[in-house]
């Protein structure tokens, strides 16, 4: 498994996409969050509770649960992309047991989306406090529980790689599969919630895994109000967090049991 | 065993039969042509030999393994199908360096290559500019990565240039010459002529012939002989030979005689013969003489 994964880190490192998604993690982070802390929630449309609450904390750092695309496109890429380029020949020549290259792509995209999570979480604990600092505010949730609250995003983004190489080994076709990640986290999974009846499935999906992870609330309570109806009631962080693997077990397992098995012509 | 054994090869995609019962074996230290026209099967059969094609039914083994069952499988075969199967922003360097390291193979071993395959001028530009000659180079640097004893190419001079073309014939010759073991499929029958020592030839997923390229050729040698008594002469030679037919009024082909024995046998009853013309018939020859028989048997 070891020569796999250095080969996949190769990989990743040999073109400069690497960097470019890191700097879009700190833009993210630093830059989103700055400006979300500099301006206040309680100056947004509708308004929202300041960073002295701790509803209004959580709010700014809930928005980087919707950059979880990202990771999940660049997990995607890392398996479309041998089928788009054909080096898909060459890399089951050299390993034709083909759970073990998706295993290594597993390994490997896994720890390079907690790096971007780190980043992104990093950046953005540094724009929070720098922009609580320069408006002079207290922040409505102590320092332990944000940098906390941060790592969770971290470790989401970790996991929404590996679901995204799921989903890639499942569909193998590249616009098909980002098609289907992005569309479904920014369209298909905020549909299914206002379906009654159905929206109770939401802590079970990914993006209610991703909201339980994160301690994200506001977008499922938003949608409870609008619609009148009960608040959904999220899993604990660290279900959530399970959750969210078990979905990448799961893809992954899927596309073990026939895609990644098809002929390769 | 260091060669390639195919046995019954067959594989179906629902109702189309793409190989079909295909045997046949590949030895070392020779270049062997894979022919047959497009959609013959060769591809698919070229795949199943690494596993990128599951087989219906039937075995191939590479010095006596399946490959999957090979510790370390491209340290004895190498292949190339696709014309470029490379990132394109990833430069040469780079993407044999992936391979290096999938292989277990030392970085050392890709300056190697590169000089060895003269591209090491290119190496560290985007595989994306790269020509249809330096694609096919760097294809088959890659392929060369484990040193292996086998080497698979599927029609690997597809866009070649008349000089990338000769490069490729002699650089596959040292190859074999060196006691590996070469097939290489191809649908352009002149071009393998000149390099290939044994053949084996598909059509419609079945073998229609398999063996070392001169016997191919030599059985299917000709004589046109002209004379102005080639009706009289026709006969007589029907007699020993195995095929007189006629293709003019005044000319013949003969197959199963050599020039020298049908002067004899028309010297022999008093017949004239102003010309004889033994043939070498291209592959193409034997190709269609040979699908045109099976198609009629």
């Amino acid at each position: 498994m070891r020569p796999l994964i250095h080969a996949e880190l190769r990989r990743l490192l040999a073109t400069r996409m690497w960097l470019g998604t890191l700097l879009v993690a700190a833009l993210l982070g630093g830059g989103l969050i700055g400006l979300l802390a500099v301006i206040g929630p309680e100056n947004f449309d509708p308004p929202m509770p300041g960073l002295h609450t701790e509803a209004g904390v959580r709010a700014v750092l809930g928005f980087l649960g919707f950059t979880a695309f990202i990771p999940a496109a660049i997990g995607t890429l890392a398996v479309t992309s041998e089928y788009r380029h054909r080096t898909v020949n060459f890399t089951f020549l050299f390993a034709p047991d083909r759970w073990r290259v998706l295993a290594a792509k597993l390994s490997t995209y896994g720890f390079a989306g907690l790096i971007y999570g780190i980043v992104l979480s990093s950046t953005a604990a540094l724009a929070l406090f720098g922009a609580a600092a320069l408006r002079g505010v207290s922040l409505g949730l102590p320092t332990a529980t944000v940098i906390e609250l941060l790592a969770r995003l971290a470790v989401a983004m970790g996991a929404y790689t590996v679901l995204g190489v799921g989903m890639g080994a499942l569909i193998r076709h590249q616009v098909a599969a980002l098609c289907v990640v992005i569309g479904y986290l920014y369209g298909a999974e905020l549909l299914l919630m206002m379906i009654p009846g159905v929206r109770h499935l939401y802590p079970w999906l990914p993006g209610g895994a991703t909201s339980a992870l994160t301690d994200f609330t506001a977008v499922a309570d938003a949608l409870s109000q609008q619609l009148s109806a009960e608040p959904v009631r999220l899993l604990s962080p660290l279900a959530g967090g399970l959750l969210l693997l078990g979905y990448t077990v799961l893809a992954s397992t899927a596309a073990l049991l026939k895609p990644m098995r098809r002929d390769v012509i | 065993m260091t060669g390639i054994e195919v046995r019954n090869l067959t594989k179906r995609y629902g109702p189309i039969t793409a190989v079909d019962t295909l045997s046949f074996t590949v030895r070392p230290g020779a270049v062997t042509a894979f022919l047959g026209p497009n959609g013959a099967g060769k591809t698919t059969t070229l795949r199943m030999m690494i596993d990128h094609v599951a087989p219906t039914s039937g075995s191939v083994t590479i010095c006596g393994r399946r490959y999957r069952d090979l510790p370390r499988p491209t340290t004895v075969v190498g292949a190339v199908f696709d014309a470029s199967a490379f990132h394109p922003h990833h430069s040469a360097r780079d993407h044999l360096r992936i391979y290096a390291a999938m292989g277990g193979f030392p970085d050392g071993r890709v300056q190697e290559l590169l000089t060895l395959l003269g591209l090491a001028d290119a190496a560290e530009r985007r595989t994306g500019g790269f020509s249809t000659g330096m694609r096919q180079r760097l294809n088959l640097a890659t392929a060369l990565l484990g040193d292996p004893r086998v080497l698979l190419l599927d029609e690997p001079s597809n866009g070649l240039d008349p000089e990338g073309t000769a490069w490729l014939r002699s650089f596959l010759r040292d190859l074999a010459d060196d006691g590996r073991t070469i097939l290489i499929s191809s649908h352009v029958l002149s071009e393998v002529q000149q390099i290939a020592d044994d053949v084996v030839v598909i059509r419609q997923g079945r073998l229609l012939t398999a063996g070392p390229l001169h016997e191919l050729t030599g059985t299917a040698q000709a004589v046109l002989v002209r004379s102005p008594d080639s009706a009289e002469l026709s006969r007589i030679l029907m007699r020993h030979a195995q095929a007189v037919r006629a293709d003019g009024p005044d000319e013949l082909r003969v197959r199963g005689l050599d020039a020298a024995r049908i002067a004899d046998l028309a010297a022999g009853q008093g017949l004239r013969i102003h010309g004889l013309t033994s043939e070498h018939p291209s592959l193409e020859q034997i190709f269609l003489d040979l699908a045109g028989e099976r198609t009629n048997g």
